[in-house]
This record gives structure tokens, sequence and C-alpha cells, in this order.
């Protein structure tokens, strides 16, 4: 299947739950619109014979200024397929479910998305200091209205 | 006589230990010589380069992602530049794309270097890391004299490569090239048969091509436990799909073929080389792209290449009319297979920490980002 066809087969088999985002530039992109269903999805997406995603590439947060997005990158290393799928959530009790029942290898990416956005984890087992020193307490540094007396940005070229 | 009483225990290694390629701590629960669990801790070198890009252009960031895996530099430009290019539709010239595959085989040739002379040096033997140097100085020396650098290039740029290879590039690489295959055999003299070399390798830290997809662990580790997967073969980027090269892969999945694989990869990527050299066409060597004034069109992409190490990637998203991109994700594979290092521990002796986190080719920059 080349993009065009996986963007298709994807939308006939999740229709209710993927919106194809024109955003999107190499891979298609999508939308995914049941973020409680998360674990159901990646699972049914791993064990379909015909996509068989069984890497997770990386995954990770965004602060989009206006809420927050959790993105997914996936591959299949058997079908050498790849796409992407990420959803929004609201700033206020942003809170994901883990997908290390899936894909093991989740487990850093979704520590890391906790440490550095705030997103809490359910799930997951082991939410503890990670990249930032142990007794950091300055929030959340990667969100965008983070700051800190020593934290300077860029003047406007 | 009353019965011996046993316990578990926990021996801290590192941050600073000389085997762990940077500052990595590692938690290991012992139980008398044998390792019960391994908890590594990270975070040492964050440097926040992910916020970091946030704050910058599109043409400052990749000066700054040299430092996200300093062994392979080139590949962390390129990676960038390739979504950035992707992102904007900035169609790179022929020759762009020629000498930027010679740079990143080069790379990968001098990051495989390092790997040989430290994984040998942590095993106990130091010949082979004076050899491995010798031949990565050459590498260095093409290097410096296109860019002026020999580690942090910033030579791939958005749009093409920073200046053109300076005439005497060619017959030096050729040079080079002309007698690395015989100097990859002289390695594997001192290091493949050797039997002290293979005690210590064999079936240790062996890795299921299941456990390795589920963690993802990908580059030369998840070709050595036999699955023959390569992005410059099966999502090919820039020009890959013109040279002729093979995928090496192992059986075992242990320390020993991790070992093998990297060692045939380095006479695959002089392949590459020489095909590039003999194809390299004249013409252009940057598209048309004002650093300062560059906007890139709203949109996100992950775009992946294949670094010495295995899959390197950035997630980028961009908002229209924007200077700077909105967010940077950074993946880095050695993230991935420090991830999967306790599993491939358990139950081996303490001295195969150092073997097994040498054969994965871990470098903490590239983990801490």
């Amino acid at each position: 299947m080349n993009r065009e066809e996986l963007a298709k087969y994807l939308l006939d088999k999740f229709p209710d739950t993927l919106e194809l985002l024109e955003t999107g530039k190499a891979e298609p992109f999508f939308l995914m619109k049941k973020p409680d269903e998360i674990v159901e999805f990646c699972r049914a997406i791993r064990d379909d014979v015909e996509l068989r995603m069984d890497f997770l590439c990386q995954m990770c947060g965004v602060d989009t200024g206006e809420n927050f997005e959790v993105v997914y990158s996936v591959a299949s290393v058997k079908k050498r397929y790849r796409f992407d799928f990420k959803f929004p959530l609201p700033y206020e009790g942003a809170e994901i479910e883990s997908v290390q029942t899936v894909w093991p290898g989740a487990n850093w990416f979704e520590r890391e998305t906790w440490e550095l956005y705030g997103i809490n984890v359910k799930n997951h087992g082991n939410l503890t200091r990670f990249l930032l020193p142990d007794d950091w307490d300055q929030g959340f540094p990667m969100r965008k209205d983070w700051d800190a007396p020593d934290f300077k940005r860029m003047p406007e070229v | 006589m009353a019965e011996l009483k046993t316990e578990e225990f926990v021996v801290n290694m590192g941050p600073h230990h000389p085997s762990t390629h940077g500052v990595c701590r590692f938690v290991l629960t012992m139980d008398g010589e044998v390792i019960v669990k391994v908890e590594p801790v990270i975070g040492y070198l964050h440097r926040a380069l992910e916020k970091i890009c946030e704050n910058r252009t599109y043409a400052q960031c990749i000066p700054v992602l040299d430092r996200f895996e300093y062994c392979t530099s080139m590949s962390c430009n390129q990676v960038f530049a390739l979504a950035t290019e992707k992102l904007a539709g900035i169609e790179v010239p022929e020759r762009a794309e020629y000498i930027r595959v010679i740079m990143l085989e080069l790379n990968r040739i001098a990051s495989h270097l390092i790997w040989l002379g430290t994984t040998s040096l942590d095993l106990g033997a130091l010949t082979p890391f004076l050899y491995a140097f010798r031949e990565r100085e050459d590498i260095m020396d093409l290097f410096e004299m296109t860019c002026g650098q020999r580690l942090t290039y910033n030579y791939i740029r958005v749009g093409g490569v920073a200046k053109d290879i300076p005439k005497e590039f060619i017959p030096k690489a050729k040079q080079f090239l002309s007698t690395f295959d015989s100097k990859v055999d002289d390695y594997e003299k001192v290091l493949t048969e050797n039997p002290i070399f293979m005690t210590r390798n064999q079936n240790i830290g062996v890795m299921s091509p299941e456990l390795a997809i589920a963690y993802g662990v990908s580059g030369p580790n998840l070709r050595a436990s036999g699955v023959k997967f390569d992005l410059r073969r099966d999502d090919p980027y820039s020009i890959y799909d013109r040279f002729k090269f093979n995928i090496p892969t192992g059986q075992n999945g242990d320390c020993y073929d991790r070992y093998r694989v990297r060692m045939q990869e380095m006479r695959e990527s002089a392949k590459i080389v020489r095909q590039a050299i003999e194809q390299l066409p004249e013409g252009e060597i940057s598209a048309k792209f004002n650093p300062i004034v560059f906007k890139a069109p709203a949109g996100e992409l992950y775009s992946r290449i294949e670094n010495s190490r295995g899959e390197m990637g950035v997630y980028l998203q961009s908002r229209d009319k924007e200077k700077k991109p909105l967010r940077v994700k950074l993946r880095g594979s050695s993230y991935n297979h420090l991830q999967a290092m306790p599993h491939l521990l358990k139950g081996h002796k303490i001295a195969d920490v150092v073997a097994v986190m040498a054969s994965l080719d871990i470098i903490m920059p590239d983990v801490d980002r």
C-alpha cells in the first residue's frame, strides 16, 4: 500500500475513530477522535493482519498554546508502513492512558511526557523523576507559558 | 551448622564510570555475582535541546542539533534538514544529495570506529582502539577540510549543504577507501576469532526479535537479532535507492552478532561512498533558501533516517508564518536501546553489564537530549 491506499484503508477500517488531517506533510496524519479508547485502538492496529503496526517510533506531548496534543508515530517493521495520529487534550486535568501493554517501549516516552508537560499517565506504574534533577520544583518546563528567572527567550528577528 | 544467610544487595554503577560512554548510572540489584534487576538512571546530560529549538529559527536549530548525537552530527543535521525540506517542499539539488550521502556514510564509519575502539577497550583489548582511531582520524581530516570542524559539523543545511567539497577531497577519500577494507580485515584478525573476545560476547545479552521490536530497538541491534530492516532500504530517504548495498544480519542477537553486524556495515558503507563518488554530478549545492526570512507553512510530520545507531527521528510541528518551530521532538535510538537493556542483563554476571552496554552502542547525549 502506498501513502494514499494506507490512509484509505485506515479510514475504512476505523471510520468513527480517525479523521485525516491536511497538516500532515509526509506520511498520513490522523486526528484520533476517541482518546478514551487509545489502548484498544493501538492494540487493533498492532494486531490487524494487514497493518501490523508493531513499532512505536516515538510518542510525545505538544503544547500548541491553546491546548495539549499527544502525538504517536507508529511503524510496521514487517509491512514497512508508517503513519501518525494525535489527539488534543485540555490543559486542566490532562490525562492519557498508558499504551505499554501494546508497545512496552512506550514506558519512557510516557514518563517523559508526564515529567516535561505534566500530562498524567494512567496505569503507568513508574511516574518518577527522569530527565530533570531529582529535586526539581520549577514546574513543567516544556509548557509554553513556563518561565524561570534564568530562562531567556531569543529576541524576535 | 546454622544455615548460611544470603540476601540481595544493591550495587551502584556510575554515573562516572569509564565504560558508560557519557554519564549514565545503573542501580544493580545483585544476588552474589548474578544480576537480578537493573535500573538505568538517566538525565545527567539533559540539555533541553527540544526547548532550545522551540526558541530558534529553523536554520539556527541545525548547529544546536549537532550536539544531539555528537558521534554522528551529520545525521543530526540531515534528519532536521530533511524534515524541514519535507515540511516546506524544498527540492534539494542532485549534487547536494550525493555530497550528503558521502558525508553520512563516512560519518557512519567514523561512528562505528569509535564504537569498535571503545568496545574493545571495555572488554580489555587496547590495540584495536588505537587502530580504529587511526582510521577515524583520516575521516576527521576529510570533514575538517570540507567544513572546518571535526565533531560538530553544521554542514548539512536546509536546502543543501553549506559549501562545496574542496578539490583535494575526492582523491583523499578515494585513497582512504582503497585501503579501508584491508584495515577492517586487520581489526577482524585481532578480534573476531579471539577466544577471550568470543567468550565475553557469545550468548551474552541475547535479544529476541520480538523483544527488540516491542521496545523500539532499531539499527544494527535490531538486525543482529535477525530482522532485516534498514530504513535506507525500507523507507528510503534522500537518494539511497540508487545505491547497491547489502544489509548484514545476525541470527542469535547476542553481543557477538551485534559486533559482526557492525563490522559488516562498515564495509557496506564504504561501498556506498565509492558508488556515490563514482556518480557524483556537477551542479548546484543548495536550493534557494534564505535562513533569515524563511517561514515554514503550517504542518507537522515525523521524519526518520537510519543513523549509525538506529532510527533517528524528528517530529516537527510548525505554525503558518512563524519563523520558529512550534515543537521539535527528537527521537534518539539509544533511548530505546537503554530501555531494553535491563531485559538483556537478567541472570548475567556483573562484568557483562559493560559488554552488553558496549555492544548496544549506547551513548548518552542521544538518550538525554
